[in-house]
């Protein structure tokens, strides 16, 4: 029996990367998905992909910072879909790289990270929690980050709109707790992805996570929301969030 | 035609029309005024929106609309280069039947000839003729991904009292879920998840059901005055029709709920899942059978709500209220104020 069988997923950022091997997996496990990305090519490619298991796939190209591509996209999901069960807000972005200091750091790139890693995520959230109330079941996660909790040089803004990230998911699950909606943050670790290559070039991909390993633990938090509570209660973790080592073992 | 038992309401004071969502005033949306009619006492009662729970307990069941509005204004550019707003009033797979107006104040509207093809951004969309029972309305071949279209082409519809224009986000409601509605279905605006979460802890239950609205004019007093009827699409789940069998008092959030309930109604009374088109008309020659009560926004008497509403309250009672809202200066339309019928 597939674990996904009849839930719907929204995910962000689904072109590429961690968000695409998530759109992948939730594909093979029977989940119905509406995808989004800027780029509307590789945006399809993944699409087709999702749909030779047999998924049902709408793929929808828009830039999660944009207001108005956000209503699109919510609209047009809930069109096809009538409801989101799982929201995977993982569209993100570096901001400018190579990764420049805080002090050599426009602010407009600072805002513009924060639009894409902080705002649309809480948007998007807000957009479809309503429907996910009203049915009494939901969850939202929300990819979190290493820097959200360190600070590493270069990393400022990006840092900056994770730790907000985790701070809304924490808000978010104390308004939702016993609705039957969830809110969690999962820092997947680091993995072998454009992203990282891009902002730590001369990383050995070996040394990496697989975003398809990765996608698996997110399989399993959409499977049993309620698990992913228990979860990130239990390890003492920072409320509402799960790091890598406890997305695996949710995953096992 | 609307026949009133009494001499005709005075007009509106226009400083009574809200030129703008509460928020430009400094309110939340759940923050507007609330007239409270109560029949049984006979009494008008004027209250915050935010004590709704005062008036709603344990038994009651609120019923929503959770249609999410569409940018309905759909700019389009005709053959001869000239632009137009198209309205769409009915949207069916292929088919609008949709009002053609200018682009800008006052948006009067235009004449199309059958055959011409429009143009909204690299969508087309194809003139058949008019609407044979309803002439102002024109019947466009579109393509099954006029959806999108509208979305990307399309602003709020916006009438003479609203100014400025408005965000689309200011117009849905707090749940809003499935899109389909050419207007905001503005009975459910000022409901916050905070007050739906304490009346749900009060013991209030809430189910919900979508109902696309059309448009409220077509632009054309004359016309709008002979109140034709056009139909719309409501869906009304299994969940919501037990929850209806089961509520001591229904209370619908709006008239858009008031047609969709009553449409889903058998010759028994009972509340069936049931989607579909509807055109019925609730007032009082077919008074409502399975609705209880009442939230709805303030309009203008003139319009057919006012009959909907005539189908609740007992006219003088209704005059009162309206004479009321009016003396007390509260906002009419769907950024104004809302009233309570129990």
């Amino acid at each position: 029996m597939k674990q996904l069988e009849g839930r719907v997923a929204l995910v962000t950022g689904a072109s590429r990367g961690l968000g695409c091997a998530i759109a992948l997996a939730f594909a093979r496990e029977g989940a119905a998905l509406s995808l989004c990305a800027r780029a509307a090519g590789p945006l399809e490619a993944v699409a087709a992909e999702c749909r030779s298991p047999g998924a049902e796939v709408l793929a929808v190209a828009a830039d999660v910072a944009l207001a108005a591509d956000r209503e699109r996209l919510v609209s047009l999901t809930l069109d096809r879909f009538g409801r989101v069960d799982v929201l995977v807000n993982n569209a993100s972005t570096l901001g400018p790289t190579p990764l420049p200091l805080l002090a050599d750091l426009d602010p407009g790139a600072f805002e513009e990270v924060v639009r894409v890693n902080l705002v649309a995520p809480f948007a998007l959230t807000r957009a479809l929690v309503g429907g996910m109330l009203l049915r009494g079941t939901g969850l939202v996660v929300n990819v979190s980050s290493d820097a959200a909790v360190n600070g590493y040089a270069g990393w400022g803004a990006y840092s900056a709109a994770k730790a907000g990230l985790d701070g809304l998911t924490r808000v978010w699950a104390a308004e939702l707790a016993g609705t039957g909606v969830t809110a969690v943050s999962a820092d997947p670790g680091d993995m072998d992805t454009e992203m990282h290559r891009a902002a730590l070039p001369d990383d050995d991909p070996l040394g990496l996570a697989r975003p398809e390993d990765v996608a698996e633990s997110f399989v399993r938090l959409a499977a049993a929301p309620s698990l992913a509570a228990e979860a990130a209660l239990a390890l003492d973790a920072p409320a509402a969030r799960l790091e890598a080592a406890s997305l695996r073992k949710v995953a096992s | 035609m609307i026949a009133l038992t009494g001499p005709a309401l005075p007009p509106l004071p226009p400083a009574l029309r809200a030129a703008g969502p509460p928020e430009r005033r400094g309110l939340r949306r759940d923050e507007v005024r609330l007239l409270v009619v109560d029949r049984g006492a006979a009494e008008v009662r004027h209250t915050r929106f935010r004590r709704l729970g005062d008036f709603l307990g344990s038994g009651d069941l609120l019923v929503v609309n959770t249609s999410r509005v569409l940018p309905a204004g759909v700019h389009a550019v005709r053959e001869s280069g000239e632009a137009l707003q198209l309205r769409p009033c009915i949207r069916r797979r292929g088919r609008w039947d949709a009002l053609a107006v200018q682009a800008g104040p006052p948006f009067a509207n235009v004449a199309l000839t059958p055959g011409e093809v429009l143009r909204a951004g690299e969508h087309e969309l194809t003139v058949l003729g008019r609407r044979p029972d309803i002439p102002l309305l024109w019947q466009l071949r579109v393509s099954p991904a006029d959806l999108d279209l509208v979305l990307r082409h399309g602003e709020p519809i916006r009438y003479s009292y609203v100014p400025e224009p408005v965000a689309l986000d200011r117009y849905q409601t707090v749940y809003a879920s499935r899109p389909g509605s050419a207007e905001a279905p503005s009975a459910g605006r000022p409901l916050s998840w905070a007050m739906l979460r304490e009346l749900r802890a009060g013991g209030v239950a809430l189910a919900d059901l979508v109902l696309h609205t059309g448009l409220s004019s077509f632009q054309d007093d004359d016309f709008d005055a002979e109140h034709h009827l056009f139909e719309e699409w409501f869906e009304v789940g299994p969940r919501t029709a037990r929850a209806v069998a089961a509520a001591r008092r229904v209370v619908a959030v709006g008239t858009t709920v008031v047609r969709a309930l009553e449409s889903s109604a058998g010759a028994d009374g009972r509340v069936r899942a049931t989607t579909g088109w509807t055109s019925l008309a609730i007032g009082p020659a077919r008074p409502p059978c399975v609705v209880d009560a009442l939230l709805t926004g303030l309009h203008e008497p003139q319009a057919s709500h006012f009959d909907l509403l005539r189908a609740f309250v007992p006219e003088p009672l209704l005059r009162r209220a309206y004479a009321e809202a009016v003396e007390h200066g509260y906002l009419w339309h769907e950024f104004g104020d809302s009233m309570l019928i129990v």
